[in-house]
């Protein structure tokens, strides 16, 4: 088995980080149901490669995430930093056991948990003493209102990420970010969050915390790291980063550089303007020197994204895109968790598995060395017919990666795409070799091809936990399934109650379609801070970048560029 | 609470109002901290909205636990964790002085006088004051041996400000005997080289120094021993893991068999770093009962673990980088690099080597080491708050006891310095200044007192009776500290309470700088406002 240790820093991270993490709650729970389907029960997926098994001093055995979540003080809500399950001995009331003077108390004004929330708490006090003597019918016209209130009460209150998380996380898993004596809305580029990260002992405590995690491991293949790319958060990712190429060398990285549709607003003065923009190119050519492939993710708008056709977004609540984001990022770390099982196996519901170093081998360790994947998804995806597709699933492939060129011609495009819990003619789900057969004939088909393409399949489809937001449209059904016609025409958009799991396809591919991301960070990066009398170079400096330092990120981008577009004008402009 | 005092909206208009603006908000965080000064001190508990409970009595990590947002409390803030930065305590006073600076600086201002009069007056005072403590200060002579008394004095002193007296005077002698341990002649004491390991277990006295060192983890394999005796310990960063990175990916081997002999080769080498390791266990542990233990940065995979416990050898993985150094230090030999080259020189030795379970947390002791220059705190207590508050209190006490052998000095505690530097100020300094910056020094000389009268506003005394007798005592001659049991002076000297000398050399040289630019900001404020006026 190899592990997977994530990392998660910064809100918008962390609000991806609780949907992907409710999934795999919800991928836990299935398996463990009577009622579930049966592709739940055999998944064919090994959640040890996510989650640990552990032990409380009461001697009550867990099973968590292997995650380190960095977050401000006061992001997680009513949740406790120490989780849920490591409970320790409440201390005699009040005070302290090695202060014999007086105590004097502050006390916050206690947050309320929310419906959901509740429900929870109540589902965990009732476990032990329901044993099915309920009055069952009652019982369930009961939660069925409720429900409903809950999905409702989550649509409309949702403000921090624990308020719709599901999972029981490890004591060491929450990591607040204290002392950091600025106003959230200044929290918001690269310097000011290497200066707060880097002073004084959070270094040293994330490390604990990480080693807490890896050490347990057997034979680590990789960190998935998801950072919020917008704020401050991605100076304090670099330093995390700096620190795992130190400490941990031979562990790759695999880089979400994730971003929320809020951060695309235009900035209020000329100032931050300028700030912002070399902020994206130092962030990005600081992380990307770190990590073994990044992915930038997180467009400007994804309501009028291709996906829209079947999912209502709203661009301004968190809670929606970075849902879709999580499915994403789901799919594609099904590979990582596949049993890779012997040509003796006949019958299976994966295939393809792949490490996650095998898979940053296929996009940056062959042809040109390209570091940097767009991400692309499909959710729904659709349905297999017998001469190939419902509709073309290459072109319903919607880029979650920002600034990407559409429709580009690449004959050394390599890509690693993931289909799960598709559906064949008739509603059945199909099988791993249909799968593979309708991708093949789609490529046949296409215009343009890539130069190498690897194929994973499985069977289970993704999940839809209750906290779910509602973001489904009216075309899709139950298990995901992709009508014509409207199903129903009751309520404008149908959430988890309405649609239990969809069936999604996910896709990294490293291809030249990334130039135009790649190009602007560096043209900012010139003109604002390399150019003579650039108007950035206070900027940077207050962010301890010395000219030096600004020549050598402007370096890294070039070469970035020069790797996809060898003829590319690489001298700079600036006389 | 008052911590809304620190977030006033930031729009300033005039000067008058900004310098208020400063005023208020030192005097606000000074409110916040000044309870807690002092052996008397409350402790704060912090409730948060979510029911986490924090504990603390220390400056530093209240200050850190806040959320300042007024720019001239985050100034004060960082001015004060610098000090603890630098001199490892004094945070609470810097906030203190400063805000008491700034209280005295506006009774002058609403009179009418310019800030730039005080300023030159807390200058004047400020070089005084430092000259003043260089004559005051009690030097310590610090030879091979130190005295262990003054460190013990020292120590204790920082000690029961943090923690109630029976158990601070148990670490006092676990904080000096560790530094002690560490010290080596001619070199700067690295603090580091002391491991701080906590566990939630048992209770607070039953923290201690252990001679060796404590890892936070154990060997991963049913197989290896959990206690061995006469250890030898090889120190090494050496990957005893199957890596495929270092090969292409799996995908492009042409068969099955291939790939099956790609990765039989590259199993091969691993083994074969993992025999030279048994080799050399062979060697030294041939004819004698002697054990082995190797304890590596790097990782150690399943079968390396499975050849190593047949070979009878206890194995942790994924070390700490710093227990590389201290290890080293602790067991002697040398951390190796790689196995090619080893030679039971290389080889560390520690009596014992032993594994203790709490649930999931491992923790493995290596001691009974024969000479250690590297040692362990172990914090023990029942939950998380205990240990938080030791912790902070062995973090003083270590710098502390560090402090007095750097500053071969040491200056009388209980408040003594602070009067002694006022008498001094109002006496002798404040004639030969000339004009109105007299009232600068003045105010300088007051602030001095908000420590003794802060101490015993904190042990329930009268601040005026108190400052009245100890002030009188001093003008007769005497050098005199508070008493916070009784309000009654003593010699501080007699009681054994002693203040570290750098500590209070940085308070003097940090706060009045501080104030004088909060003093004069309103200039800044402007030139702020006519930079963004083109846009």
């Amino acid at each position: 088995m190899r592990e997977i240790v994530t990392i998660q820093a910064g809100n918008y991270a962390n609000f991806v980080g609780s949907h992907f993490w409710n999934f795999q709650d919800e991928l836990l729970g299935l398996a463990d149901s009577t009622e579930s389907e049966q592709i739940f029960k055999s998944h064919g997926l090994n959640m040890d490669v996510l989650y640990r098994s552990g032990e409380t001093q009461q001697g009550i055995l867990t099973y968590t995430p292997r995650l380190v979540s960095m977050g401000l003080q006061g992001s997680l809500g009513s949740m406790s930093s120490r989780g849920t399950l490591y409970k320790e001995i409440k201390e005699a009331q009040v005070g302290s056991l090695t202060w014999t003077g007086p105590v004097t108390t502050q006390t916050s004004q206690p947050l309320q948990k929310n419906l959901f929330l509740q429900s929870l708490d109540w589902e965990e006090n009732t476990n032990v003493d329901r044993s099915g003597a309920y009055d069952n019918e009652q019982n369930e016209a009961h939660a069925e209102v409720q429900d409903k209130d809950i999905v409702e009460c989550l649509e409309n209150e949702i403000q921090y990420w624990t308020d719709f998380s599901k999972v029981h996380y490890h004591p060491q898993s929450l990591y607040e970010l204290c002392g950091l004596w600025t106003d959230i809305k200044d929290f918001n580029n690269y310097g000011i969050g290497r200066e707060a990260f880097s002073g004084g002992l959070h270094p040293e405590q994330v490390n604990e915390r990480l080693r807490f995690f890896l050490e347990e491991c057997d034979h680590p293949q990789g960190i998935q790291f998801i950072v919020d790319d917008s704020g401050g958060f991605s100076g304090v990712a670099g330093e995390v980063l700096e620190i795992i190429a130190d400490d941990y060398p031979n562990i790759p990285v695999l880089l979400y550089s994730i971003r929320s549709p809020d951060s695309y607003l235009d900035p209020s003065n000329r100032k931050l303007t300028i700030a912002r923009r070399l902020h994206n190119a130092v962030s990005f050519a600081k992380q990307s020197a770190l990590c073994k492939l990044i992915v930038p993710v997180g467009l400007p708008s994804l309501s009028t994204s291709k996906m829209s056709k079947y999912l209502y977004l709203e661009d301004r609540k968190p809670y929606h895109t970075s849902a879709v984001y999580a499915s994403a990022l789901h799919s594609i770390s099904l590979p990582f968790r596949m049993e890779p099982h012997g040509p003796s196996a006949q019958y299976s519901s994966t295939s393809g598995a792949v490490t996650m170093n095998d898979l940053i081998q296929i996009l940056a360790g062959q042809g040109r060395q390209n570091m940097v994947a767009v991400l692309d998804a499909s959710m729904p995806a659709p349905a297999l017919t017998s001469t190939g597709f419902q509709q073309p699933l290459l072109e319903t492939l919607q880029p979650l990666t920002p600034e990407t060129a559409d429709d580009v011609e690449d004959m050394q495009a390599l890509e690693s795409i993931i289909i799960h819990g598709a559906f064949a003619s008739g509603l059945k789900r199909a099988s791993v070799s249909e799968v593979t057969e309708a991708l093949q004939a789609a490529y046949t088909n296409a215009a343009r091809r890539p130069k190498f393409s690897h194929l994973s399949v499985a069977q289970c489809p993704l999940p839809i936990p209750l906290p779910y937001p509602s973001i489904f449209g009216k075309l899709v059904g139950e298990r995901g399934e992709l009508f014509n016609t409207q199903v129903s025409d009751s309520s404008s958009s149908r959430g988890s109650l309405e649609v239990h799991s969809v069936p999604m396809a996910a896709r990294l591919r490293s291809s030249i379609a990334i130039l135009p991301f790649l190009e602007d960070r560096l043209q900012n990066l010139r003109k604002l801070g390399i150019a003579r009398g650039a108007l950035g170079t206070e900027i940077l400096g207050s962010w301890g970048l010395g000219r030096d330092d600004v020549e050598d990120i402007g370096e890294t981008l070039s070469d970035m560029v020069t790797k996809l577009n060898p003829i590319s004008e690489t001298s700079s402009d600036s006389d | 609470m008052s911590l809304k005092v620190l977030n006033p909206n930031a729009e300033v208009l005039n000067k008058s109002h900004a310098l208020h603006m400063n005023i208020n908000a030192a005097k606000g965080l000074q409110d916040v901290l000044k309870s807690n000064l002092g052996p008397k001190g409350t402790i704060k508990m912090l409730v948060g909205g979510a029911g986490d409970i924090k504990l603390t009595k220390d400056g530093n990590t209240l200050l850190k636990e806040m959320q300042i947002q007024s720019p001239t409390a985050i100034m004060i803030a960082r001015t004060a964790v610098a000090q603890d930065e630098t001199s490892g305590d004094g945070t609470t006073s810097t906030v203190i002085f400063i805000g008491e600076l700034m209280k005295l600086s506006e009774r002058y201002i609403d009179e009418g006088m310019h800030p730039r009069v005080l300023v030159d007056g807390f200058e004047i005072a400020k070089r005084a004051t430092l000259q003043f403590l260089e004559k005051f200060k009690t030097p310590v002579v610090m030879g091979a041996e130190p005295d262990k008394e003054i460190l013990k004095m020292v120590a204790r002193t920082a000690l029961r400000t943090k923690l109630y007296e029976s158990l601070a005077d148990q670490l006092t002698d676990v904080v000096v005997n560790a530094v002690l341990c560490i010290r080596k002649p001619e070199e700067p004491i690295d603090l580091f080289m002391v491991e701080i390991m906590h566990m939630r277990h048992k209770f607070d006295v039953d923290t201690r120094l252990v001679e060796g060192l404590v890892l936070d983890h154990g060997s991963r394999h049913p197989d290896m021993k959990r206690r061995a005796e006469n250890c030898y310990i090889l120190t090494c960063n050496v990957s005893l893991e199957y890596e495929k990175s270092e090969v292409n990916a799996g995908f492009f081997y042409s068969s099955a068999e291939q790939r099956e002999a790609m990765v039989a080769a590259e199993r091969r080498s691993v083994d074969e770093r993992v025999q030279k390791i048994i080799d050399l266990k062979n060697k030294v542990c041939a004819d004698n009962d002697s054990n082995f233990a190797v304890i590596n940065q790097k990782g150690i995979d399943p079968p390396s673990l499975d050849l190593l416990a047949r070979a009878g050898i206890i194995a942790l993985r994924r070390a700490k980088r710093r227990n590389m150094e201290r290890l080293v230090l602790a067991c002697g030999g040398e951390a190796v690099n790689s196995v090619d080259d080893l030679t039971p020189e290389c080889l560390g030795w520690a009596g014992l080597v032993n594994e203790h379970v709490l649930g999931e947390e491992k923790y493995t002791f290596v001691e009974n080491v024969k000479n250690p220059h590297s040692c362990t705190i172990l914090i023990k207590g029942p939950n998380d708050h205990t240990i938080a508050q030791i912790k902070d209190a062995v973090r003083d006490g270590l710098r502390a006891v560090k402090n007095t052998i750097e500053d071969e000095a040491v200056v009388l505690g209980a408040g003594a310095f602070e009067v002694a530097a006022r008498q001094y100020l109002v006496n002798e300094v404040k004639k030969t200044v000339k004009g109105r910056a007299q009232l600068g020094v003045e105010a300088f000389a007051d602030a001095l007192l908000v420590v003794p009268k802060i101490l015993a506003e904190n042990s329930g005394l009268d601040t005026q009776d108190v400052i009245i007798e100890l002030t009188g005592e001093h003008d007769k001659g005497n050098v005199v500290g508070l008493n916070l049991r009784t309000g009654e002076p003593i010699d501080p000297q007699m009681e054994g309470i002693f203040d570290n000398y750098s500590v209070k050399r940085q308070l003097i040289n940090s706060g009045p700088v501080i104030a004088s630019q909060l003093l004069l900001v309103d200039e800044v404020i402007r030139a702020g406002r006519n930079m963004r006026k083109p846009s």
